[in-house]
């Protein structure tokens, strides 16, 4: 899923400064499941931003609600209707949810109350660990299922660099080297001997440096 | 060659190649990398300009290495992919070529989080060994990353790359370098050895991997400064193997530099002797002067002359630089040959005079001759010192002009000099070598005697000349001259020199003397066919030349000794079918490396999947060697066409361990039975459903055992349970006294010291008692279980509403008259007990009037003789009402009523206790809460044994968990701490918690199936679950899962 | 408006705060908000606490091991915890929240909490 964390309570305060009357909107989606923008999330977010507010000599009137996406038509268009009782929205989703509400929703002042960060999984309450980068040209089943793109620091192709030390990565100690894992999952599988291929330079097209990306299925097209 | 590059020319010349690194400055002062490349130069071959090393800004590796290139130190361009995409590199590429970069060193790159910009992005289009692909296929298919040709001047560069031994995982690491020197690498530089042994192993992998035949490796090397610096290697840098023997040694040294370079020093002897390297990196960071202490003390300081370094690009300044730097040397070696010369001279005026007067009388006519001589001489000094004006003034105006043309000029006067040398002067000298000849004879002197006087001679003339004229040794005016054209220096040519000295002593032709002088330079490299050749020729236009005639000869002679040596040497090796064994090794040693040669490319054939080579090359190895396990394996593998991935190499013990445990599968491959298929893990899972169906409806569609969703959709809802009997449990296991033989009994039993109290329900002999045990539920083997759990079939005061049709229908005909419903219970079902739930009077429900529920109840008491639980609405005010009515119908008859609260304790205790009633005590899900209202009870006047405790129970999937540890935890509260308030056996009324569960109300479908089977096992399984964890009385609905219950009972105990 | 706030575990304070202020033990003003178990407690009452005028604001749960409801006050204080952490980036002092932890029907940690707190809010 998207994992995602709440901004700095002051870069929010300092967003919302001039804001009256505020709607803070959550996402029941990933940022949900990792704890970051969901109904829970949406309730401590109003009452620190209420406190911070307050604390400042500032009148907010502050309002919440969840929707059950940010990122499918229906669940936001409705905040076009209430554009008009609010002065912002900040909106509790990942970037695409605010995007998209931007996109939609002409009349609404759509804020980030999140940060996005990666696409990973919960390793356990409270941790999570980036898997993919998204880059749109999967390697995993010549790595194992262990992806170097988004687990190693460098994102090589070729095996472990220099660095690699115990399992561990130069940048850091608490860092896994994805590759000495890719080299023990391969080995353990009786398929090391695949790494000796060379893997071809990367088109990195497919990862978004060929421009903004698109995905269209025509038989679902209305 | 792929670049011709000094680096690659020394390396493919096959001498042990040594080179340094530079750092660039963190500056734009280009003062600094000339300063470092001055102190390296000379003392290595080529040196690393690194690439912004450890991510920290720096003046550009192409620029250093530029400005080391003017310097004359060639560089070998470090490049690294975390900088530039495909297309700055690219680009940089070009332009290194263009300026006469010829080598470049490939590598991935320090993370940027290592350097002072630890915010800034890292690029990693590619890493080190695509760049390498990429460069390759630029130099030599002329090709751009994307397929585009390079129309013109493709980069020619010597391609390097990048090797940690010491970094993980050991057994991929040469692999890994396989994998860069098939993108590309020509070279390799290792990461900095102190581990010899680990390097050691590394090699010989490398060895049997043939990578030491496809590429040149230089281990790196790095004198550690300070015990400090060592310390924090071994610490701080990832991949860096600091061995403590390093660091004992710098912390007993007095001198920690010193040191540092003595361990350097050792290093590199000892990487010298392990096959395969071809050289040493001595990376000195930030200590560039230790480089030429540690390259002397190594004995490598004996560097081959450079070759190929040509900058392409010079200032003026430089230019001028290295002009008036050639015009100081030249004068200066000028000077020393003149003083040489003049000393030599005196030493043997000093000899010949004491000859001279001995001989004084008898040599007066050739005094004479040598008094002409030397009038000739003088003559030739005048027009010498004219020439040298000449050439003086040359030279000045050389000074105003380009650096070009004084070159011409120069070369101009230097050519007008020997022509007029030449003619007479050499006439001189041959008189007067005739004549000393003659003297030698006249005199008898000895050789020696003669060898002297020849000598004063020749040094008298050259002293008048002004100019050498040395034998066999070069012109100076020519030499200065090579310097003056050209900031770079070349090899002296011998060849020209030894034209012109020769052509001045005598008057041969001068074909004749080139021939001669390129006989004795073949002679003097050891080609003596080519030798033989020249002289001959010489020999055909001159036939009484002795020089060429005694060159001849001295050439015959040598190759025939040659010959004979080599005939000798084909003896020994021709045998085995080798190449001529070098000289410098024995045979034995030739042989040696031969098979491992052998072997290695066996093994590079096997890796590429030529199996038929690889048979060729180890059959070889094995000709020379039948022993040699290796050659043998690989034979043995290219036989059976298997693959290799690491040999077998004696690795640590755990590297040992690592290949084996791969080949172990592969000797399995051939009995795949011996693995587990996931498809095999299928079937036990599959056997266990039916089991437990076994274990609790082994009459229930005995045929068809296990579920098939499709049939259930299609079938009729409601067909799920046709038969409520059920088989009972088998009872033919031994006791546990039996199975447990041999056993100490403290071991598995743990005797309680509390007890249960015994409740009684009912009258007469259809009264129940339950509780008054001393074990836990079903541990027979531990203490008494006089009595065993009991069932209750729940009845409703009204039609109940949200009963599914599935349990409905059991009860459909007396669904409106709760008597005849207790009734079909006892006589149909055979229940025990029934428990009249008085749901409809609840005051948020129906709220029927507790006297007309009273006298429902009272129908239902009189209907049946089981006992008879009476369960209200769980609204106390109402419950207190409605129970009270109800005694205050029915006579003697002894029923159970409840549930009591901490609300309503007191009122309807106070009932129960004026009529002796068993009372269900009934807390929220907690063992303190419970045991409170216990001792509230209790103080009221209730009895313990007049108690049955409702804990509040959770069905299978609602909390079930939690009752379970509530009770649990009261069970052994009363049985194991003698907690007698805990001690009232305990009555579930799990019914109707199922019952309202959501899934027990979902329609069949194929996801969940049958939905009254549902029901029934989630009844069943609550029901047994709470037996287990200590109830004693199941109030339950539905007969089928009743009866499940039952027989569950009834076999455990 | 009361300064400072308490949040207290159904279980631990057996004694009615009325009587407790009555006899000066805890400050005046004090308002105890009773709560079946603390682990029901959510980070925004204990921020709205603030926001409605608190100066300080306690929560006194079961001691870890005897939480009636196994886990409930472990989780009250991971949430004080939160809630610190969220004071902190709004510049206020973090020790303005505290947990505590009580015996079953101990008064005395409440009043201490409270007089904790008290000496807090004035700092």
């Amino acid at each position: 899923m998207i994992i995602a964390e709440r901004k700095p309570m002051k870069e929010l305060l300092e967003m919302v400064s001039d804001v009256k009357r505020l709607l803070i909107v959550g996402c029941r989606g990933c940022v949900a499941v990792c704890s970051a923008g969901g109904d829970k999330e949406v309730s401590i977010l109003a009452a620190a931003l209420r406190l911070g507010m307050k604390k400042a000599g500032k009148q907010i009137e502050i309002d919440e609600d969840t929707l059950v996406r940010q990122c499918d038509p229906e669940y936001i268009d409705p905040l076009n209707d209430r554009a008009s009782d609010y002065d912002a929205v900040l909106s509790m989703a990942c970037g695409v949810g605010v995007n998209f509400i931007a996109d939609r929703c002409p009349d609404v002042n759509v804020m980030p109350a999140l940060n996005t960060t990666f696409y990973g999984a919960n390793l356990s309450s409270g941790e999570w660990k980036e898997m993919c980068a998204g880059c749109g040209a999967c390697v995993l089943h010549l790595t194992g299922g262990l992806c170097p793109v988004a687990r190693c620091a460098k994102s090589l192709s070729n095996g472990p660099c220099g660095g690699s030390q115990g399992g561990r990565c130069e940048i850091n100690p608490d860092v896994d080297c994805i590759w000495q894992q890719i080299y023990d999952k391969l080995s353990s599988l009786n398929r090391k001997e695949e790494l000796r291929q060379i893997m071809p330079i990367r088109d990195w097209t497919t990862a978004g440096h060929g421009g903004p990306r698109r995905r269209i299925r025509e038989d679902l097209l209305p | 060659m792929m670049a011709g590059s000094n680096l690659e020319n020394v390396l493919r010349s096959g001498t042990f190649a040594v080179t340094g690194e530079l750092g660039p400055p963190k500056s734009g002062d280009m003062e600094v990398v000339r300063k470092k490349a001055r102190i390296l130069k000379g003392h290595v071959d080529a040196v690393n300009i690194t690439d912004c090393q450890t991510a920290i800004v720096r003046m550009s590796s192409l620029t250093a290495g530029l400005i080391a290139l003017s310097e004359g130190v060639e560089p070998v361009m470090q490049m690294t992919c975390r900088d530039r995409n495909r297309i700055g590199m690219q680009a940089d590429i070009l332009g290194a070529s263009a300026l006469g970069i010829k080598n470049l060193l490939c590598l991935t790159g320090d993370h940027q989080k290592f350097g002072n910009h630890p915010q800034s992005k890292g690029v990693f289009d590619m890493d080190s060994i695509q760049l390498l692909q990429m460069v390759k296929g630029m130099r030599d298919d002329k090709k751009f990353q994307c397929g585009e040709d390079i129309k013109k001047a493709e980069p020619r560069l010597f391609l390097g790359c990048a090797a940690n031994p010491f970094a993980d995982p050991f057994e991929f690491r040469p692999v890994r370098l396989a994998k860069k020197v098939e993108a590309g690498a020509d070279f390799v530089q290792t990461q900095i050895i102190y581990n010899i042994e680990k390097f050691r192993k590394f090699m010989e992998i490398v060895r049997d991997l043939g990578l030491h035949e496809r590429c040149f490796i230089l281990a790196g090397v790095t004198p550690p400064k300070s015990l400090g610096m060592a310390r924090y290697m071994k610490k701080f840098v990832p991949g860096l193997d600091v061995t403590d023997e390093v660091i004992q040694r710098l912390s007993d040294a007095k001198d920690q530099k010193e040191e540092g370079i003595d361990i350097c020093v050792d290093i590199i002897n000892q990487v010298r002797e392990i096959p395969g390297v071809s050289g040493v990196h001595v990376m000195a960071i930030e200590w560039e002067e230790a480089v030429p202490e540690i390259v002397k003390r190594a004995g490598l300081s004996d560097r081959p002359e450079p070759t190929g370094i040509e900058p392409v690009l010079t200032s003026t300044g430089a230019i001028e630089e290295a002009v008036d730097k050639a015009r100081q040397e030249a004068k200066i070696e000028l000077e020393g040959q003149l003083k040489k010369a003049k000393a030599e001279a005196q030493a043997t005026r000093d000899l010949l005079a004491k000859e001279k007067e001995k001989v004084a009388s008898e040599i007066s006519g050739l005094k004479k001759q040598i008094e002409e001589a030397k009038n000739m001489v003088s003559r030739k000094e005048a027009e010498i010192r004219k020439l040298t004006e000449e050439l003086k003034k040359a030279k000045e105006s050389m000074d105003e002009s380009q650096a070009v043309k004084p070159t011409v000029q120069a070369k101009e006067a230097a050519v007008g000099v020997s022509p007029l040398l030449s003619a007479r002067e050499q006439q001189v000298l041959n008189s007067l070598n005739k004549g000393l000849a003659a003297l030698k004879e006249v005199l008898g002197l000895d050789d020696a005697q003669f060898e002297a006087m020849r000598r004063f001679l020749e040094a008298e003339f050259m002293l008048q000349l002004g100019t050498a004229v040395v034998q066999a040794g070069p012109l100076e005016t020519a030499k200065a001259e090579s310097e003056v054209s050209r900031p770079v220096v070349e090899t002296p040519t011998v060849e020209p020199a030894m034209e012109v000295s020769e052509d001045k002593r005598t008057e041969r032709p001068k074909e004749v003397v080139n021939l001669v002088a390129k006989g004795n330079v073949a002679l003097h490299n050891k080609d003596y066919p080519k030798a033989v050749e020249a002289f001959k020729k010489a020999l055909e236009i001159a036939s009484d030349d002795e020089k060429a005639k005694e060159g001849l000869e001295q050439a015959r002679e040598a190759l025939a000794k040659e010959k004979e040596a080599a005939d000798k040497a084909v003896k020994v090796k021709e045998v085995e079918g080798l190449p001529p064994c070098p000289e410098e090794l024995d045979p034995e040693e030739w042989k040696q490396k031969w098979i491992v040669r052998f072997t290695a490319r066996g093994n590079v054939a096997l890796m590429k999947g030529d199996y038929e080579a690889a048979k060729r090359e180890f059959q070889k190895a094995l000709e020379l060697d039948p022993d040699y396990e290796k050659a043998k394996d690989g034979l043995r593998r290219a036989e059976n066409q298997e693959d290799i991935f690491v040999p077998d190499v004696e690795l640590g013990q755990e590297a040992v361990a690592a290949p084996k445990a791969e080949k172990a599968p592969e000797s399995q491959k051939p009995e795949p039975a011996a693995e587990v298929k996931p498809e095999e893990e299928t079937p036990p899972e599959e056997e266990a459903v039916p089991a437990e169906e076994e274990k609790e409806e082994v009459a229930e569609k005995p045929a068809a055992p296990q579920p098939k969703p499709k049939v259930e959709i299609s079938a009729p809802a409601g067909e799920g349970v046709k038969d409520l009997s059920v088989a009972s449990l088998a009872k033919d296991e031994p006791p546990l006294e039996e199975r447990a033989k041999g056993i100490p009994e403290d071991v598995y039993k743990e005797p309680c010291t509390g007890v249960i109290q015994s409740v009684s329900i009912g009258d007469g002999d259809k009264a129940i008692t339950v509780g008054g045990e001393t074990a836990l539920p079903f541990h027979t083997f531990e203490g008494d279980i006089p009595n065993m759990p009991r069932t209750a079939y729940e009845v409703l005061d009204a039609p109940p509403e949200e009963w599914p049709e599935c349990l409905v229908r059991y009860y459909s005909d007396v669904i409106n008259d709760s008597a005849a419903w207790a009734k079909k219970c006892v006589s149909e079902f055979g229940a025990e007990a029934i428990c009249l739930s008085l749901d409809s009077t609840d005051p948020n429900g129906p709220n029927v009037s507790s006297a007309d529920a009273a006298q429902i109840a009272k129908k239902v008491i009189e209907a049946v003789d089981v006992p008879i639980i009476l369960w209200g609405c769980g609204n106390a005010e109402k419950d207190t009402e409605t129970l009270r009515e109800i005694t205050s119908l029915i006579e003697n008859r002894n029923v159970c009523i409840g549930p009591l609260t901490d609300a309503n304790y007191r009122t309807l205790g106070a009932t129960a206790m004026a009529f002796q009633y068993p009372v269900v005590a009934s807390t929220p899900i907690d063992v303190n809460l419970a045991k409170q209202l216990n001792i509230l009870l209790e103080n009221l006047g209730v009895h313990l044994d007049h108690i049955l405790m409702d804990p509040s129970i959770g069905a299978v999937g609602y909390g079930l968990e939690y009752t379970y540890s509530v009770m649990e935890r009261i069970r052994l509260a009363a049985l194991t701490q003698q907690d007698e308030k805990l001690s009232p056996p305990i009555v579930c009324n799990l019914g109707r918690e199922v019952w309202k569960a959501k899934e027990t109300r979902l329609p069949t479908d194929a996801e969940l199936g049958d939905q009254e089977r549902r029901g029934v096992l989630m009844e069943a399984i609550t029901a047994s679950t709470l037996l287990l964890a200590g109830g004693e009385l199941a109030i339950m609905r539905h007969p089928k899962a009743i009866n499940l219950t039952k027989v569950l009972i009834d076999g455990m105990l | 408006m009361s300064k400072i706030k308490g949040f207290c575990c159904n279980y631990t304070l057996s004694v009615d705060i009325e009587a407790l202020i009555k006899e000066g033990l805890v400050p005046e003003d004090l308002e105890i908000e009773r709560l079946p178990c603390t682990g029901r407690l959510e980070v925004p009452q204990l921020l709205d606490a603030f926001s409605d005028g608190a100066e300080a604001v306690f929560v006194v749960g079961c001691q870890l091991d005897k939480c009636h409801n196994l886990s409930g006050s472990y989780r009250a204080s991971k949430r004080v915890k939160y809630a610190k952490r969220i004071l902190e980036e709004l510049d206020i002092d973090p020790d303005r929240v505290e947990m505590f932890f009580a015996g079953r029907g101990e008064t005395e940690p409440v009043v201490e909490a409270a007089r904790i707190m008290a000496s807090r809010s004035k700092g």
